[in-house]
């Protein structure tokens, strides 16, 4: 029902556009659309990795003995925390990339991405790992387990499943900040079909492809994301 | 069982025992009683070696509890029941089994089965901690304890997180085990589970003995400590 509301909302928003909705006009284009949503892809992937390693790396010094890197972690997620993700693209690409001798603009757009979400992912990791009790350890103590086999057997399969969820979240959250590096005329989903109404001059048509095609990928990933969350609660 | 306790005390921020001193040597079954904040739960942490004292020096059946020899011969059930809670109720007991403990898949599991059929779980065993009630969790805990076939089972409160009807399940499950051989030092705030259950009684107040005993001390208290406590607890 509420699907088909939804649908009904959409139908009135198409029916109510000046011109024919037509997509033919697109047909030329099909090797640039596919090409930026495989981009759109790429540089999401690339940044969750990114975004893993250095949020692990943050989530470490948050946690570190000493206070200074305690202090460095606190001081570097409030300023991402005050940044929007468009200010962090710009300032990366144009300001802090030139300043280390790097022009190459997609690079430092990755990168902006990755910085940006990596707080976020260090939240997941503080969260994740807390929530295995002082007891746990207590009773992993008790046993005699070794150090590999409490990662391999109690901490890190408890730790996956409470990560997954948040995890995939950030992911979504990355796939839709991705459509701000066409700022930077790097060829992901957004700046494709800027390039292919600026030709066709099909806008209305080109915007609705466009977002279905986000919807397309960020609506299954929060569907496996309830599945996982609730196949795997603990 | 030969219980020493020579001089120990305990701070976290206030002191937690002060300078206690126990010689036992021929009971089988030995209960702490006390309100909380009494020391009674850092008291049996320590006999089990989970958490180590300031000062003093604590020896159980000749064992220094600090020995990793000493941990396994003893088996402890928390006061919630602290199953791994990622693995099946059968699992938690042989991965555990054949981890630390060296047996072979098929052993391993033969000895779950029968321990947890020893304390009525036949029908749970591949249940996840989250799908049982707090009772069958706490028993399937007790059930973990008794498969590394300890000589003496620590149990902390066992029942303080469970409701009137699971407490008395899991109090008669224990009393029903009290044929295996093996021996128990447990802190509980039942009484009647103390009377008919321990054949010495320790109460403890604010990090000292206040009186020990066999269970008559309870009918008959001589401190104006445990005249207070008992009527508490009527």
């Amino acid at each position: 029902m509420a699907i088909i509301t939804i649908a009904a909302f959409v139908a009135f928003v198409i029916l109510r556009q000046s011109s024919d909705f037509s997509l033919s006009s697109f047909e030329p284009y099909t090797y640039l659309l596919s090409q930026g949503i495989i981009n759109t892809i790429y540089v999401s992937i690339i940044s969750l990795l990114g975004s893993l390693v250095l949020g692990f790396i943050l989530y470490l010094l948050s946690i570190s003995k000493v206070k200074y890197f305690n202090a460095l972690t606190d001081v570097f997620t409030e300023i991402i925390y005050g940044t929007p993700l468009l200010v962090l693209i710009i300032i990366m690409a144009f300001v802090i990339g030139p300043a280390f001798g790097t022009f190459n603009r997609n690079a430092m757009g990755f990168t902006a991405l990755i910085v940006y979400m990596a707080p976020y992912m260090k939240n997941v990791y503080k969260s994740a790992f807390s929530s295995i009790s002082e007891e746990q350890y207590m009773a992993m103590d008790l046993f005699g387990f070794t150090p590999y086999q409490r990662y391999r057997y109690i901490i890190i399969p408890q730790v996956i499943r409470i990560l997954m969820p948040p995890l995939m979240n950030n992911f979504s959250m990355i796939i839709k900040g991705s459509a701000l590096l066409n700022v930077l005329s790097y060829t992901e989903l957004f700046y494709a079909v800027k390039v292919v109404t600026s030709q066709t001059f099909a806008f209305v048509e080109g915007y609705i492809l466009m977002w279905v095609f986000y919807l397309m990928i960020t609506i299954p990933l929060s569907q496996a994301t309830k599945y996982i969350e609730k196949k795997w609660s603990l | 069982m030969k219980i020493e306790i020579k001089n120990v005390s305990h701070t976290y921020d206030v002191e937690v025992l002060n300078n206690l001193n126990l010689n036992l040597t021929k009971y089988k079954s030995v209960a702490i009683i006390g309100v909380s904040g009494s020391g009674k739960s850092t008291l049996i942490r320590m006999m089990s070696g989970l958490e180590k004292p300031t000062s003093g020096e604590i020896l159980i059946n000749n064992y220094d509890v600090r020995d990793d020899a000493y941990k396994k011969k003893i088996g402890f059930v928390f006061q919630s029941h602290n199953l791994f809670p990622h693995l099946s109720l059968k699992r938690n007991i042989t991965l555990v089994l054949e981890k630390t403990r060296g047996f072979e898949k098929a052993e391993a599991e033969a000895i779950a089965l029968k321990n947890l059929s020893l304390l009525h779980l036949e029908d749970q065993v591949n249940k996840l901690p989250k799908n049982v009630s707090g009772g069958q969790a706490q028993r399937a805990s007790i059930a973990r304890a008794l498969s590394m076939d300890p000589d003496i089972i620590f149990l902390d409160e066992p029942t303080s997180s469970l409701d009137p009807i699971l407490t008395h399940e899991v109090l008669k499950a224990i009393e029903e085990l009290r044929d295996l051989g093996k021996e128990f030092i447990l802190v509980t705030h039942v009484m009647s589970f103390a009377r008919a259950f321990a054949d010495y009684v320790i109460f403890m107040s604010e990090g000292r003995i206040i009186e020990q005993g066999p269970p008559t001390i309870l009918d008959h208290p001589q401190t104006r400590e445990l005249i207070e406590f008992m009527e508490k607890v009527r």
